[in-house]
């Protein structure tokens, strides 16, 4: 099991170098030339020339890389700046260190992944299990063609609805606004409610969706006409041979989407303004503003990666016939 | 022939089908005396599993049933599924055709059976853990105490039809429905698996309903046989009777079936 878990991080470790690779290529070599971005307009050839020796241009791309590498570890030097480590540069359009930049928004994301997740497990795994049970009545089929509906509305749309209807029209919510959880725990959670409530639905749906076909095929199992036949009570029946079984394939598919949101939820929080990593890399790739998107990109393929990782792990513990044949 | 232990009486069941209502199993009569081995033979589609689901209350939804089924006198027909619970896995029990998907692959054997054994006698968990183990070796699973904490994908296919049978006699029931029990399993183990049946027979006296296509293990293990074809009885009497002077047309057929390959084999 050890070896296994070594093996899966020494994985990781190379996912990681890879993407970080092809990051920079694509966005520090296709890309116009940073100095002749910072330098601005009143532009002249000694400024960019000295601006390529501090950033480091003028070095060979496979040292450039190295530097860039060895400050997220170590830190490094920009002419008389030390950049401490984590050292992932400094934003092209406001001089920040990208590093304080994420660690100050990084906290928003969570909390929208969080939320959104905690709704769209209840509303859609309990809205699929009732369906599930249910199969053919009046409730199963309104529940999924609802749950059809909710996949194909695109979140921006939601947004922009929901906004309109309880903001503006009926002014039941304020806009959303950047408090924090521990001024004001009642305004905080009206800021959230709209933004968990977009990201959640489009999930929401389609693990309704999942968890419903998931509990119809368990309950067509040998194993479940062996249970009722063993004369085991009904709640019994359920939990240990209907629900585990159907819901174990949904925590692979919760962790990556979970892990995927960590990364930011770019349209969510572009739409409510909320100053996440969503928000920071839309923000920043409209401004080319190539430290930054290095680093969210970093970020978000480093949370894929792991929540990958974290998955494989809790599925050998959640089914036995994976433990085996790993140990 | 012991007194009648489990009576069939009349029984039809009615599956709903696109097309109206399907009579699938028509008046079927038999009984099983305590220490009995009766053989329900016929193809599939006969109805032969499906008498065997209607017993346990275990028909899909939808299906009706009439005619009775009485354990002890007991009527089990029209009883709500909360009152058949008690029956289930406790007086009548059963061992299904393909054990590998008829155990959980979530939980290890022991709880499997654990389970069961606590939902219908109580007690703690380590002692239906120990009842487990003694389950285990009643039928004749090395080690038990260790393969009690093991998954049924760590067992033989031979090993985990033991394990069922070990399961549904935890509770010592006085009927034990075997459906296809060993037509998943390859020759040699379907030999050790009806030893097996017809030894724990020998030392419970549970009656038993064993439920098969296969003419062969059917002669070996029952004293009294039911022929079904789609759904109606169409011969019932001994064993010895059914085999050597069959009276339907359909018995005839099945039983040259048998035949022709013996006398291919020995020309």
């Amino acid at each position: 099991m050890t070896r296994y878990v070594l093996g899966r991080l020494g994985g990781v470790v190379l996912i990681l170098l890879a993407v970080c690779l092809f990051t920079y290529l694509i966005f520090f070599k296709l890309s116009p030339d940073p100095a002749v971005m910072i330098c601005g307009k009143t532009c002249t050839p000694e400024r960019i020339d000295s601006i390529r020796t501090v950033l480091g241009l003028n070095q060979p791309l496979l040292t450039q890389f190295w530097e860039f590498l060895s400050g997220i570890f170590a830190g490094r030097d920009y002419g008389s700046v030390h950049c401490s480590a984590p050292c992932l540069g400094y934003s092209f359009q406001t001089n920040e260190s990208v590093w304080s930049m994420i660690t100050a928004r990084l906290p928003v994301s969570i909390t929208v992944a969080v939320g959104a997740a905690v709704l769209w497990l209840l509303v859609g795994v309990i809205g699929g299990l009732v369906s599930a049970v249910k199969q053919g009545t009046w409730w199963d089929r309104s529940a999924m063609g609802l749950a059809l509906g909710g996949v194909s509305v695109p979140n921006y749309v939601l947004a922009l609805v929901l906004q309109y209807v309880l903001v503006v029209k009926l002014q039941v919510l304020p806009f959303p606004s950047a408090v924090s959880f521990v001024d004001n725990p009642a305004v905080w959670f009206e800021s959230y409610l709209m933004p968990w409530v977009v990201l959640a639905v489009g999930y929401a749906c389609l693990y309704a969706r999942l968890t419903r076909s998931n509990v119809i095929d368990t309950l067509a199992e040998n194993y479940y006409r062996t249970a009722r036949a063993k004369g085991l009570s009904g709640a019994l029946i359920m939990r240990r041979h209907a629900l585990r079984p159907a819901l174990t394939p949904i925590t692979t598919i919760f962790g990556m989407d979970f892990a995927g949101l960590l990364g930011g939820a770019l349209i969510t929080e572009t739409v409510f303004g909320l100053n996440g990593i969503g928000k920071m890399a839309a923000d920043s790739i409209a401004k080319n503003d190539q430290p930054v998107i290095m680093a969210v990109t970093l970020l978000a393929a480093f949370f894929v990666v792991i929540g990958n990782v974290v998955v494989d792990l809790l599925y050998t513990a959640l089914d036995p016939r994976v433990r085996v044949v790993s140990a | 022939m012991s007194d009648e232990l489990f009576v069939v009486d009349n029984l039809t069941v009615t599956l709903p089908t696109s097309r109206g209502p399907v009579d699938v199993v028509k008046n079927v009569s038999f009984t099983v005396g305590r220490d009995e081995t009766v053989g329900i033979v016929g193809e599939s589609g006969s109805g032969k599993s499906m008498t065997a689901l209607a017993v346990l209350g275990l028909l899909p939804r939808g299906a009706r049933t009439s005619g009775s089924v009485r354990l002890d006198g007991a009527e089990l027909l029209g009883r709500s599924d909360r009152d058949l619970r008690s029956v289930r896995g406790n007086a009548i029990s059963m061992v299904f055709q393909d054990p590998l998907s008829s155990l959980n692959p979530y939980y290890t054997v022991g709880l499997q059976i654990a389970e069961m054994y606590r939902t219908h006698r109580g007690g703690s968990r380590s002692a239906a853990r120990k009842v487990a183990i003694e389950a285990l070796e009643r039928v004749h699973i090395p080690d038990a105490a260790r393969r009690v904490d093991h998954y049924p994908h760590q067992f033989s296919g031979g090993m985990r039809q033991r394990v069922m049978i070990a399961m549904a006699l935890c509770c010592s029931p006085s009927l034990l429905i075997a459906d296809e029990p060993t037509t998943a399993l390859d020759v040699t183990v379907q030999a050790q698996i009806l030893e097996l049946l017809a030894e724990l027979q020998s030392t419970t006296g549970t009656g038993m309903m064993f439920i098969t296509h296969d003419l062969a293990v059917i002669s070996s293990i029952a004293q009294r046989v039911l022929v079904m074809q789609s759904g109606d009885p169409v011969e019932y009497g001994t064993a010895e009777q059914v085999f050597s002077d069959p009276r339907h047309e359909y018995t005839r057929m099945l039983l040259d079936a048998v035949s022709r390959i013996d006398d291919e084999v020995l020309s």
